[in-house]
């Protein structure tokens, strides 16, 4: 006698319980870490790191890979609302905050490029790895920027450079993918025009969707739900689309963002916080990208990996300590903004990801490097930000502290 | 000790006008008077610029005037030198009574110790006091003057709330009344009116028995409409919103210099306890009502509306406007009198047009640029 109507045996994890377990589970590790002091999302990497060797025990896989949609929405969610806070008006009016995002970029490529290249990696290699440390993570300083209240200069423009070092990354990236290509004896065209493909239909893709997106919102009502509606379908959708038209999530997502913002004349879209779905995304998305970080590589990349924070770290508070001040910031706000553009995670994990599966010859000595360094600044970077803002007196003052509003405050 | 009535020139003025800093993305309360003001330290402007209880607020506060175009041209220059500032800080900045949506409770109190002691007293009250006012002052020679001037100028008070309101928004709600900003300040255990003391001898008197009680410190204590401020000799008018520009706050302040030049030459000798009886009733009408309120006058149990008698008291003074040069002010007040236009019907319009707050605000800044 067989019971048709009981669930057959094994079980299959399907998405939504995975979601479900991810959500709480990462949610108590926050509340655990608020209660210890430090940053939320700390509690929810470890849950992660905790979560990973579980799961893979139970024969689901790299995480990253089953997961990757939650991983995609979560971080073109990050990238959107990013794209919104960088305001390439204010990078006319104030040559120093350009400057500044150009200079810590540039040195921290160089600095990484040098240790690499010290560590014996070839140019290629080390070039396209120093181009992913340029990278600074928005879900943590978002997530810590919104936690914290933190408000003022600092803060606008630590999120203002992490969109500038992030699609100047991109741009990097995706240019060296090209000659990645060539080295590895693919045809001209490809290495010439995949490139291209990526950054203009990414750019393409990002303008469409803010087209779209005014078009829509000017035959609506002036509501702050029905945008906030329109806005959360267009985000998820345009990470769809990215991926159906294989293009990177990361840039298509932060031109959207960026289009959405620098609309010079119309105004017809409202700047809706996307916060209420932001912060369910954020934490899966921490727990995911913890319990996708082997521990094994710790060990295998751990002096490499330190290496490469510690030439990173060089390379970020070089450039900001030396051009903020020109700007007017003082030198405790400068530091500060060295300090808030540190943490490294998802995004220089998913392009490492990326990366390594467009092209194998990233090969696993680098990867064990860069898996160990960002095992490291999944708790080191959310400390160095709150540090950082606290030192430039942008957050909250301690005892004020409280919970509202549910994430990042995006808009 | 008496408190010592510094003399200054007669009818000279000058304004403090409080403005709301903002960020340039959904137009909030921003945190950027630490920000802006060592910035603007370092240019030469004329008068000066100043923190103000919470960090989203700042304070510019004019050198001494004489007449309505040099006032002007002073104000003029300081926005620009402000609004220059805050583009680069990406902040904006703009004039209004209070901010149409701000969540209070994220304000945070400049690190002052005086802010800070009266923030402890006042608790969330402080917070919610984040609200926007100009004041005006006229230089008068005596203590006797001052007293006379603050008694007789409180008949105005319903114009000058009419003429200066721009908050009909707050903690975003329509509030029905022009200005919204009003009831912030009548919460204070010391608002309203000067008691109805005669001369300075007497004012001294009750000043005294305040201190005596405990209540007071100083002047800066008293939270009234009008009072005199011996400390720099004049008479302070504090009733109005900020205005939504430059042009029109120096209008206000051209417009009490010009009543008060009238008042000191009629010296007029009417008892001022039938005004003070309908004080608080002509002074809600005009919050709630604007330019089309019904005010009482005292004297002749007449009633009448507000823009009507507003306009009948500019011709009445007009011999006085000619003299001290603002004849041009009080022909823009006529006219925004005869037209109905203040800051809240702007404001209300523009929010008719985009249907967002934000929007509006954004509008609003705008038009303090200039």
């Amino acid at each position: 006698m067989s019971a048709t109507f009981l669930p057959s045996l094994p079980f299959q994890l399907s998405f939504p319980l995975l979601f479900g377990v991810l959500l709480v589970a990462g949610m108590l590790g926050g509340e655990i870490a608020r209660a210890l002091r430090i940053p939320r999302m700390i509690g929810y990497a470890v849950v992660g790191f905790v979560f990973g060797p579980i799961a893979g025990a139970m024969g689901l896989g790299s995480l990253i890979d089953e997961a990757r949609i939650f991983v995609d929405l979560a971080l073109g969610l990050v990238l959107f609302d990013l794209g919104r806070r960088m305001d390439l008006k204010w990078m006319r009016r104030d040559w120093s905050l350009l400057a500044t995002g150009l200079a810590e970029s540039l040195l921290t490529f160089i600095a990484v490029f040098v240790t690499l290249e010290a560590l014996d990696f070839r140019p290629v290699l080390a070039g396209l790895a120093a181009a992913i440390a340029m990278t600074t993570s928005p879900a943590v300083v978002l997530l810590i920027v919104h936690d914290t209240h933190s408000e003022g200069q600092v803060t606008e423009r630590a999120l203002n450079l992490c969109a500038l070092n992030g699609l100047l990354a991109s741009v990097i990236v995706t240019i060296m993918l090209g000659s990645a290509h060539y080295e590895s004896r693919m045809s001209l065209e490809t290495a010439v025009l995949h490139p291209l493909y990526l950054f203009a239909g990414s750019l393409f893709l990002g303008a469409s969707m803010a087209w779209s997106a005014r078009v829509i919102a000017r035959a609506i009502e002036r509501d702050r739900e029905v945008h906030f509606s329109l806005l959360a379908g267009l985000v998820v959708a345009a990470v769809g689309l990215a991926t159906l038209l294989k293009l990177p999530v990361i840039l298509a997502l932060l031109s959207f963002g960026l289009f959405a913002r620098n609309d010079e004349r119309g105004y017809a879209l409202l700047n809706v916080s996307l916060a209420p779905i932001g912060r369910l995304l954020y934490i899966v998305l921490f727990v995911i990208t913890g319990a996708s970080l082997p521990a094994g590589a710790l060990a295998a990349g751990f002096w490499g990996g330190l290496a490469l924070i510690a030439a990173r770290a060089a390379g970020k508070l070089a450039g900001v300590m030396i051009v903020a001040p020109l700007g007017g910031l003082r030198l405790q706000q400068a530091a500060g903004l060295g300090l808030a553009l540190l943490p490294m995670s998802s995004l220089s994990l998913l392009l490492q990801h990326d990366i390594a599966r467009l092209y194998p010859a990233f090969g696993a000595a680098l990867s064990a490097i860069f898996l160990s360094a960002i095992i490291v600044m999944e708790v080191a970077g959310p400390l160095a930000v709150q540090f950082g803002l606290k030192l430039a007196g942008e957050t909250i003052p301690e005892g004020e502290e409280t919970m509202t509003g549910a994430g990042p405050r995006a808009a | 000790m008496p408190l010592e009535f510094a003399r200054s020139e007669l009818l000279t003025f000058g304004v403090e006008l409080e403005l709301m800093v903002l960020n340039t993305r959904d137009y909030d309360l921003a945190r950027g008077a630490a920000d802006i003001l060592p910035r603007l330290a370092k240019m030469k402007l004329p008068g000066e610029v100043k923190p103000e209880i919470t960090e989203s607020m700042i304070e510019i506060n004019s050198s001494v005037s004489r007449r309505y175009d040099d006032l002007l041209r002073e104000l003029r220059t300081v926005r620009d030198a402000i609004v220059e500032t805050a583009e680069r800080l990406n902040l904006a900045v703009a004039g209004g009574g209070s901010h149409p949506f701000h969540k209070w409770h994220e304000r945070r109190i400049y690190p002052t110790e005086r802010f800070r002691r009266v923030s402890s007293l006042y608790g969330y009250l402080a917070k919610q006091f984040t609200v926007f006012g100009q004041h005006v002052h006229v230089g008068v020679t005596n203590g006797d003057d001052a007293v006379y001037l603050t008694h007789r100028l409180a008949e105005y008070i319903p114009h000058f709330i009419a003429l200066s309101a721009s908050s009909p928004y707050f903690q975003g709600e329509e509030t029905s009344f022009e200005t919204s900003r009003l009831h912030a300040v009548s919460a204070f255990p010391l608002s309203g009116h000067m008691p109805m003391v005669q001369t300075w001898a007497e004012f001294n008197g009750y000043f005294d028995d305040m201190k005596a009680y405990g209540i007071v410190e100083s002047m800066k204590d008293f939270y009234w409409d009008i009072r005199p401020k011996p400390e720099y000799g004049t008479i302070e008018v504090r009733i109005f919103d900020t205005p939504l520009t430059v042009e029109r706050a120096a209008q206000l302040a051209a417009y009490v210099q010009t009543l008060a030049a009238h008042l000191l030459r009629e010296r007029r000798s009417e008892p001022i306890l039938p005004m003070y009886r309908v004080y608080g009733y002509n002074r809600f009408q005009a919050c709630r009502f604007g330019f089309e309120a019904t005010v009482i006058d005292p004297y002749t149990r007449e009633q009448r509306r507000l823009a009507d008698d507003l306009l009948a008291t500019l011709e009445r003074i007009a011999p006085d406007a000619e003299a001290m040069g603002s004849r041009e002010a009080m022909s823009g007040i006529a006219r925004a009198t005869r037209e109905g236009a203040n800051g809240s019907a702007w404001l209300r319009a523009q929010y008719g047009e985009t249907h967002s707050l934000n929007d509006m605000v954004r509008l609003q800044a705008e038009l303090w640029g200039g």
